[in-house]
């Protein structure tokens, strides 16, 4: 099985590029991951994988000029013909009047996400436990999903004298257990170790929404109070990051929260805010250009904060960075990759039991922005969406289509849920987050499932 | 490189595997964006690899890694044996492959003019005198323009006797402009939304693209857009351009007709889906003027090639005809389960990950007329141009789409200009209304150069040819 390289044979192949003659300044990114994905469906395990690369993004400025170049031949060779290759476009563009310079050096919080055994965890383990989550179906049902293992470690030197260097592992299980009358239920769960999850316990969520599920009957489009599990609030927590808290968008005008610092644009009881090293999430604890992760709060109270800012964007905003830098060339601009939603006072079931009539949620589907500035974006549910009645769960209904404006969500929200789940978003990296009641939505659409 | 795919299929033999074959792939990409007359990101990058997928008792492994000394692929090999008996812990009706003829060849997808061999000036120029254009025009807030050169070399070898070696060069390039005020942002592409234009060329198909010249008209528009009208609500024709069809093909037909999702495989990612196998020869899934053809050989396209990744010829595949559902893109294993062939289109994203069934060039059958003849035949109605977003439930029933901009049609011309557009829709019931397709003159070879699917996620370019196409009693002007 494939290991950890450590950050001394990372230094000694990216010494090989910072030292590439007639740059100004270099900066190189090391990145190796390796790691297992054990899928399954219909209950049997179809595809299953392991690959190992390793990747070097050389960064180069001259005067101003920059260019990148990346290549996986992690060997010296590989780093200075990335250089040199860097070096040439940089040549031929024209200076940047805005670039910030690379990261100088500061030290990084020492955050060990490192366990040996998930990254070393073989097929037969990971087909072990997905026999579990199988395990759990009723008659009549079958599950699907993956069990994913990996190992990574991520490093940036650069010739202001930074380097750093961060090993992490994974673990996350994913499923979608189905069956006969269209019953169809989901559930999934992320951590550092392996040893962290319980298969069997997934695998019962989901079939026990599946079953709960069966049947589901057509109920009108339209707006209904809802209560939004997890993993669908970290949908809009997810699109909320693209289309609002990156520093770029906010400067250039483009975010649903450009000249809306220090405005109430949710309700009190919504604050979200990002943090690589806190516990419950799985981060590194420095950005892709070397500089150190910040705890940012974006919405507290229900007041926007501020944004996530990189280098350039900070000079941009007169600010420092955050440390969200992505990878370059990033034209997108910063971006937090490790969001929490602060947890509030009530249970699931309270929620359910406030309402009159609503809907309960267990995920959305391929969601998509449609209107950026409003923070308006359209999707599906799935897996489980429920009629609520009476305060309680009245019977399964067809999956609706919604078209809602994040921010208007967030400003309707009248109870928070006390636990939070750390649940992924089709497009972006996963975010910890309660479930939500939100006093009116707008389901625009429903389908035939 | 066939050398290196020969010892990994040998080493797998050697390790337990029935079947095996191993693929080494060389991917090099260079993207170049400049945003008003200054550069975004100018990169280069190099990968390569190798995949060793085998069957062992029927359970599939597949290992993949970056290095090719030759205790690495004994390693490799020997590991996707033992994913594919730990596999076998759960057991399922064992893996059968339908027949291919195993064959030995070489091919190349067309091009002129290599565009890893342009000079970097000459490619910088032209996107700077683009946005240079684009911010000439007032209330304009951003000129963008990119350019993205893709060439992949593929070696398969396969236990059975094949060996190919694949070389594929991708171009495209498009401009974006962008216009903001009073909490609004509008957006115009060309010649398409996303990074433009994408083809299996070379750097002729850049300069055919024309973008500096349509730089102006777009910004235009755009600062156009701040101050229309919003698109109203209502259920009326739509009428949509060859650009805007492209993804509706390839949201509602491309995928729908996948046959590993159709057998559950994809179900917990991106979904199944409403066809099924019985489906075949009776399901009326458009108006008898829709008829979709997947053609693995047509040239320029991003779904060209001429083996897929399990060595299987291109081919050009009927999947709907006057209407009625033919036929499913498929793999070996997938096709032997309904008793068929492969229709070759297996691919994978790079080294690294296993082949799955991905669209080829699924296209529209053109029809006949222009978009100025389906315009000019339509009484009322809304034309929309230019996608901006997608969405699709996960059984590829319900959709909604939005645009960059529309316009009212009245009396067969075009009217009033719209911000916003959007519409939605069932996809049966909206194929079935489709009442006009236009013919050759207006129909494009696009490309979608960022098609997700699978766990690990992979990212396939595929194509698809489109004409503007005319559908009758659509929900438009969906609002939140």
């Amino acid at each position: 099985m494939p290991g950890l390289i450590g950050p001394d044979e990372a230094r000694r192949v990216a010494d090989a590029a910072l030292n590439v003659p007639g740059a100004d300044g270099v900066e190189v990114l090391f990145m190796h991951e390796w790691g297992g994905l054990t899928r399954f469906a219909s209950s049997s395990i179809h595809q299953s994988t392991h690959s190992e690369d390793t990747g070097i993004r050389v960064r180069v400025v001259n005067e101003g000029r920059v260019g990148v170049a990346a290549s996986n031949d992690f060997s010296p060779e590989g780093a200075r013909r990335a250089a040199d290759s860097a070096l040439e476009m940089a040549n031929v563009v024209a200076p940047d009047p805005m670039f910030p310079g690379l990261a100088p050096p500061a030290p990084t919080p020492d955050h060990r996400a490192f366990d040996e055994p998930t990254a070393a965890t073989t097929p037969g383990q990971r087909a072990d436990r997905v026999a579990e989550v199988i395990g759990q179906c009723p008659e009549g049902f079958t599950a699907a999903g993956a069990f994913e293992t990996l190992g990574s470690e991520v490093a940036l030197a650069n010739t202001e004298g930074q380097f750093c260097y961060a090993p992490t592992s994974q673990a996350s299980l994913t499923t979608v257990v189905t069956g006969a009358e269209g019953g169809s239920g989901f559930a999934e769960v992320f951590a550092n170790a392996t040893a962290a999850l319980d298969p069997a316990a997934v695998g019962k969520r989901a079939a026990d929404k599946a079953v709960a599920s069966r049947s589901p009957r057509g109920l009108d489009a339209g707006r209904y109070t809802v209560v939004l599990e997890p993993s669908a609030v970290s949908t809009l927590v997810g699109f909320l990051a693209w289309v609002g808290f990156g520093g770029r968008s906010l400067i250039e005008g483009r975010s649903c929260f450009s000249g809306k610092q220090g405005r109430q644009v949710g309700a009190a009881s919504v604050s979200i805010y990002d943090d690589a090293t806190a516990d419950g999430t799985l981060g590194i604890p420095f950005d892709f250009e070397g500089v150190p992760r910040s705890r940012v709060d974006l919405i507290d109270g229900g007041v926007f904060k501020g944004a996530v800012y990189d280098l350039r964007t900070a000079k941009l905003a007169g600010t420092t960075s955050t440390g969200h830098a992505l990878p370059p060339p990033n034209p997108e601009g910063p971006f937090p990759l490790n969001l929490f939603m602060e947890p509030g006072e009530s249970s699931l079931e309270d929620m359910i039991a406030s309402i009159d009539r609503g809907v309960l949620v267990t995920r959305f589907h391929y969601t998509n922005v449609v209107h950026p500035v409003e923070s308006t974006i359209t999707g599906m549910t799935r897996d489980g969406t429920f009629l609520i009645e009476y305060g309680e769960i009245a019977h399964p209904v067809k999956n609706f289509r919604f078209t809602q404006s994040i921010v208007e969500a967030l400003g309707g929200t009248e109870m928070v849920g006390r636990d939070t789940e750390l649940a992924s978003e089709f497009f972006f990296s996963a975010s910890r987050v309660p479930a939500l009641k939100v006093s009116s939505f707008n389901f625009s659409g429903r389908s035939d499932h | 490189m066939l050398d290196v795919a020969k010892q990994a299929v040998q080493a797998a033999e050697d390790a337990g595997a029935d079947y095996a074959d191993g693929r080494v792939v060389i991917d090099d990409d260079e993207s170049i964006t400049v945003r008003n007359q200054e550069m975004e990101g100018i990169d280069r990058s190099t990968s390569k690899g190798l995949g060793i997928r085998v069957l062992v008792n029927g359970y599939w492994g597949f290992a993949a890694t970056a290095r090719q000394e030759p205790e690495e692929i004994e390693r490799t090999a020997r590991l996707a044996v033992e994913i594919a008996r730990a596999a076998a812990r759960l057991p399922m009706d064992p893996v059968v492959l339908s027949e291919v003829e195993p064959v030995t060849g070489q091919w190349h997808s067309p091009m002129q003019v290599d565009p890893f061999n342009v000079p970097l000036e000459e490619k910088v120029a032209m996107l700077m005198e683009a946005t240079r254009r684009m911010q000439s025009i007032p209330g304009l807030s951003f000129g963008e323009g990119g350019i993205d050169l893709f060439r992949r070399r593929t070696f398969l070898v396969t236990s059975e006797g094949t060996e190919l070696e694949q070389t594929t060069v991708q171009s495209g390039a498009g401009i974006e402009a962008t216009a903001l005020g009073d909490g609004e942002m509008q957006r115009r592409s060309f010649p398409n939304s996303f990074r433009g234009h994408v083809s299996a060329a070379g750097w002729e198909h850049i300069l055919r693209l024309s973008l500096i010249e349509e730089s102006e008209r777009i910004a235009t528009e755009a600062v156009e857009l701040l101050s229309a009208e919003e698109c109203p609500s209502e259920v009326t024709t739509l009428v949509l351009d060859s650009g805007q069809v492209e993804l509706q093909i390839h949201e509602s037909i491309g995928h729908p007709v996948e046959l590993d999702r159709v057998l559950g495989m994809e179900e917990a990612y991106a979904g199944s889906s409403f066809v099924r196998p019985a489906d075949r020869g009776t399901l009326q899934y458009g108006s008898p003027l829709v008829s979709i053809t997947a053609d693995a050989s047509l040239p320029g396209g991003l779904g060209s090639f001429g083996w897929d990744d399990e060595g299987v010829p291109a081919q050009r595949v009927p999947i709907i005809v006057n209407g009625v559902f033919q036929n499913f893109i498929s793999s070996r294993e997938t096709a032997s389960v309904i008793g068929q062939t492969s229709s070759g289109a297996m691919r994978a994203d790079g080294w690294a990950h296993y082949p799955l069934i991905r669209m080829t060039n699924i296209s529209i059958e053109p029809r006949e007329g222009s978009l100025a003849d389906i315009i000019g035949d339509t009484k009322d109605g809304v034309f929309m141009s230019t996608n901006t977003s997608w969405s699709i439930d996960d059984h590829r029933v319900n959709f909604q789409f939005g645009c960059e901009i529309a316009w009212r049609i009245k009396d067969g011309r075009l009217t009033s200009m719209y911000r916003n557009p959007n519409y939605t829709g069932i996809t049966t019931e909206f194929w079935g209304s489709c009442d006009a397709v236009g013919g050759r003159e207006d129909w494009t070879l696009w490309g979608t150069p960022n098609c997700g699917k699978g766990q690990p996620d992979q990212v396939a370019r595929v194509g698809h040819g489109a004409s503007p196409a005319r559908f009758r009693n659509v929900q438009v002007g969906v609002r939140g």
